[in-house]
């Protein structure tokens, strides 16, 4: 079964697949569009999330066993997709994966950090599009940029109606396309600022931290 | 005298580096870290890879050759050595100094 969602806390992901594995639905993969699960019998576990990549598969198989030896089953998450998944196997084990709250506030801080990387790496896409004419940033300052027609600002009367009409979708489409590269980067920071300011609460102390 | 700039360790850390006196891999540096401290520090797994992996970013500790292909197995390097005695001199000298200023 498929579920479509969004989260960006990471504490209440945890809370709904915990309560997906109590109703008998356990994760069995993560992808970007969303998540998917398998029937299992309902158990009363606790899903819990780290943000991590490896450079080397040995790295990863690594931290698999040790988090397996300690409790818990990896049951999502790829060598470089970020977001790991754990699953309790001992019901009288322990029920986080982080023992203070330094690293407990690390983890918020390596998601920030990925954000960061990816609006970072759409920058030079954007300012390519911009140095190749792609893109003219002066359109969002001025909108008349966004009409292509020859002479069209010096037409009158119905002349002038007519081929403003005619293009104003082309021109919504071509200002709408060239938002989207400064859209998403302004999205990335957000998230990447949202991680930052959890990690500080975290690491400060301002939010109990454990659950 | 210029203090060195990674003390003092923390519980944890000090810990760790004690337990990998004798060369480990991760789950059994848990059991002995919670061995060592009389089951008060106990350690989750999230947080002792974080450790482990700075300890290794610091060159504290490097891991050694084994059969197990599965785990890595850490052991403490003269670094790591060095800074634990340190830090063991600096506590002595807070335990000394407390009982000659009349604490029992």
């Amino acid at each position: 079964m498929k579920k479509c969602r969004l989260y960006l806390d990471l504490g209440n992901e945890e809370r709904w697949l915990t309560e997906m594995a109590k109703q008998g639905l356990g994760l069995s993969r993560k992808t970007v569009f969303g998540y998917e699960f398998r029937q299992i019998p309902p158990q009363d576990t606790v899903i819990r999330i780290d943000y991590r990549n490896f450079n080397t598969p040995a790295d990863f198989e690594d931290y698999r066993m040790l988090f397996k030896d300690s409790g818990w089953e990896h049951i999502a998450g790829t060598k470089s997709s970020g977001t790991q998944y754990f699953r309790r196997t001992h019901r009288e084990g322990e029920t986080q994966i982080f023992s203070d709250t330094a690293s407990k506030a690390a983890r918020y801080r390596r998601l920030s950090s990925l954000w960061l990387s990816l609006a970072l790496a759409y920058l030079p896409l954007l300012i390519s599009l911009i140095y190749s004419g792609t893109v003219d940033p002066f359109a969002f300052l001025n909108p008349r940029l966004l009409y292509y027609t020859p002479g069209l600002w010096d037409m009158a009367g119905e002349s002038f109606l007519d081929a403003f009409l005619f293009e104003t979708p082309f021109a919504i489409i071509r200002g709408l396309s060239w938002l989207l590269f400064p859209a998403l980067i302004c999205l990335c920071i957000a998230f990447a600022a949202k991680s930052e300011v959890q990690y500080r609460t975290i690491k400060h102390g301002r939010e109990g931290g454990f659950e | 005298m210029k203090r060195d700039r990674n003390l003092p360790l923390t519980e944890t850390v000090y810990y760790v580096l004690l337990a990998l006196l004798k060369p480990a891999h991760g789950y059994l540096i848990m059991q002995k870290v919670e061995e060592l401290s009389d089951g008060q520090v106990r350690m989750a797994a999230g947080t002792l890879y974080g450790a482990l992996e700075a300890l290794l970013r610091q060159n504290f500790i490097k891991p050694v050759q084994t059969d197990d292909s599965r785990r890595k197995v850490y052991v403490i390097t003269d670094e790591g050595k060095r800074i634990l005695r340190l830090d063991c001199q600096r506590m002595s000298h807070m335990i000394r100094i407390t009982r000659k200023e009349g604490l029992q």
